[in-house]
């Protein structure tokens, strides 16, 4: 039997290794640039503590026992670990923190359905600061995050779970149809919120918005049909945030690669106002999102406001592949031989410190170590000798030998030999 | 996963499912004026392009799979398909036609039995094509079941003794009837829905949002 990794979980090779890491640092650097700073949390948390934040984990999150019968869980995701973390190791600080990390999730999923099981996020939180600016603070920054990468065609779907909340408030139905609707809402199911909107007993003006809402998209034309329906329910407030939202997006000329969609839903159940997706077409899953949770901070005992959003690197990887946008990244610039080790490693030694990416080849022949360098996507091959170092031509014979000091390799301008 | 094959030419594509679905999705379709180019008579091709759509001609029970995953923008599904596979998509409009339910049924002079099973051995045996309704269906009723998944003529699980009960869809209730089998209780009532994958309803809002207006305005009529 061949050894395989388990279902969901797989070996990722240096090409693409190398790939991820250059888009995650592509996020990171514009997650620094806008003053985030980076922050770990551990891999296993208290299952009960998750549970806590994010409501159930189900079906949803990797459990295990530890040695002394503690249920632990792998992190699902990173917004209630970093809430946790806030609230304990930062509480009394000043405020507000913003926070940004590249981690590894863990989500068990269930069997033949082709979903990875570990992957990669990359995201912000911003604790402490509430309201439209750090709203809009966050999805500009994700939106500049993205656009960094080099990504060309991608929008951000913009709604609010507020409005929901209001509508339900103000419809006075009892606490098992709400949370029918909340569920169907949570499924996008907009056959059955139909059917829930025909309650008996129910104002008509809060049937229509429930139904209605759902299906609005657009930009400002969106927010005013919506405006007209809550304000027939009399709870025209719960869309204060979101419009106000949109005119700071809207006036840092970001709202282009915003639409407004008052169908948005998150996986996790702790969002409290706006959420976002973030959807590329023609791919068929969002990359990411996020949103606003003002109460989570609170159920570890420090509330805050706050707001934050995760990307999916494998997915962000996969669309920018598609573009044909991947980071570049820096190749080999030469594999070193010789027939005596110690002369390869004091000329790879040189070459290094000039800025060089160098392989070891002691020992190879030329002609091998031309084959090498070709293999491993190397700029040229070198072989030491005598204290000299000398370019090898395709048949592994030697051209012209490196003048000393030795110049930057060709990948960093140096002239080509 | 969810990597796919460059958009042809900013085509909608479009699951459609085969066997006896198909021709009301046909005809729903012409009715909302969806041009359906060679559709109606696919022979044995599988994708068929028309002017805007291009339609994908699916088993029945992989189309939640094919909209989750973003292998086509929409689909024509069953809510029994739909609720069995239990993945995401947007259910965006009742098409009305393909009206079925999913019930529980057991062998006419069973009744004692199943429950005297049931007192004594603590478990009902379930034989179904659909074991996640099944298991949700028994679980909320708080009643402990063994779930054996078969995948087809469910009506003879009782008959050769697999099962206790059934989990199945029925039309007319014909089929049952013919095997001996009376109908429990209902599940679930199943109709056609035209859903959509999530992430295309956002980047191809509008197309979608017509169709999905023209086949309402289809189905009250």
């Amino acid at each position: 039997m061949k050894p395989v990794t388990p279902r969901g979980f797989r070996d990722v090779l240096p090409q693409e290794a190398e790939e991820r890491i250059a888009v995650g640092d592509s996020l990171a650097r514009t997650f620094d640039s806008w003053g985030y700073r980076p922050a770990e949390t551990p891999v296993v948390e208290d299952y009960g503590i998750l549970e806590q934040g994010a409501g159930s984990l189900e079906g949803t999150a990797f459990r295990l026992f530890d040695s002394d019968g503690r249920l632990l869980a792998l992190r699902p995701e990173m917004t209630v670990p970093i809430a946790r973390m806030v609230a304990s190791r930062l509480k009394g600080e000043r405020g507000p923190h913003r926070l940004r990390y590249v981690a590894d999730v863990y989500r068990e999923q269930a069997s033949l359905r082709g979903q990875s099981r570990q992957f990669t996020q990359a995201g912000i939180e911003l604790v402490g600061a509430g309201g439209a600016a750090a709203d809009a603070e966050v999805i500009a920054l994700l939106i500049e995050a993205i656009s960094a990468t080099g990504l060309v065609d991608f929008t951000v779907a913009l709604g609010t779970v507020a409005v929901l909340g209001a509508l339900l408030d103000a419809s006075g139905a009892d606490e098992a149809w709400q949370r029918e609707v909340r569920d169907a809402a949570h499924d996008r199911n907009l056959v059955e919120i139909d059917r829930l909107a025909g309650r008996e007993g129910l104002s008509p003006s809060v049937a229509r918005a429930l139904a209605e809402i759902p299906r609005l998209r657009g930009g400002r034309a969106a927010i005013e049909e919506c405006r007209a329906h809550v304000a027939a329910c009399g709870c025209s407030e719960s869309l204060d945030g979101l419009e106000a939202t949109w005119e700071l997006l809207e006036s840092a000329g970001v709202a282009q690669r915003v639409t407004i969609d008052f169908g948005t839903m998150r996986s996790f159940d702790y969002y409290t106002g706006v959420v976002f997706e973030l959807l590329v077409p023609g791919v068929g899953l969002p990359l990411g999102g996020g949103g606003r949770y003002d109460e989570l901070l609170a159920v570890f005992g420090a509330p805050a406001p706050a707001a934050g959003f995760a990307v999916g690197i494998e997915r962000l990887h996969i669309a920018l592949a598609e573009e044909g946008v991947v980071p570049a990244t820096r190749g080999l610039d030469a594999v070193v031989c010789g027939s005596r080790p110690a002369e390869v490693f004091e000329a790879a030694g040189k070459l290094r410190a000039a800025g060089w990416r160098v392989r070891l080849a002691p020992g190879a022949e030329g002609k091998d170590a031309v084959s090498e360098a070709r293999a491993t996507g190397a700029v040229e091959t070198l072989r030491a000798e005598g204290g000299s170092i000398f370019r090898l031509d395709r048949s592994g014979e030697p051209t012209e030998s490196i003048p000393s000091p030795i110049p930057p390799p060709q990948a960093l301008g140096g002239e080509v030999g | 996963m969810l990597r796919r094959a460059s958009q042809s030419a900013g085509l909608l594509r479009m699951a459609v499912p085969k066997g006896v679905l198909f021709d009301d999705c046909v005809a729903a379709l012409t009715a909302a004026g969806v041009d359906i180019g060679g559709l109606a008579n696919p022979g044995r091709q599988l994708v068929i392009a028309s002017s805007e759509t291009e339609f994908v001609i699916a088993k029945p029970t992989d189309i939640p799979a094919y909209v989750a995953y973003g292998g086509v923008d929409v689909a024509v599904a069953g809510k029994d398909v739909l609720a069995e596979a239990d993945l995401e998509s947007v259910e965006m409009v009742d098409l009305g036609f393909g009206a079925c339910r999913l019930v529980v049924a057991e062998l006419e002079d069973a009744k004692a039995e199943v429950a005297e099973n049931y007192r004594h051995l603590g478990v009902i045996r379930v034989a179904t094509k659909y074991p996640r309704v099944a298991e949700r269906h028994y679980a909320a009723k708080g009643i402990q079941v063994e779930i054996v998944k078969l995948h087809g003529n469910i009506e003879i699980a009782p008959l050769l003794g697999l099962a206790d009960q059934i989990v199945d869809i029925t039309a007319t209730g014909t089929t049952l009837e013919q095997n001996r089998l009376r109908i429990v209780e209902e599940v679930l009532a199943s109709t056609a829905r035209f859903v959509a994958n999530p992430s295309s309803l956002r980047t191809a809002a509008d197309r979608i949002s017509q169709l999905a207006d023209s086949l309402a305005t289809v189905s009250v009529e």
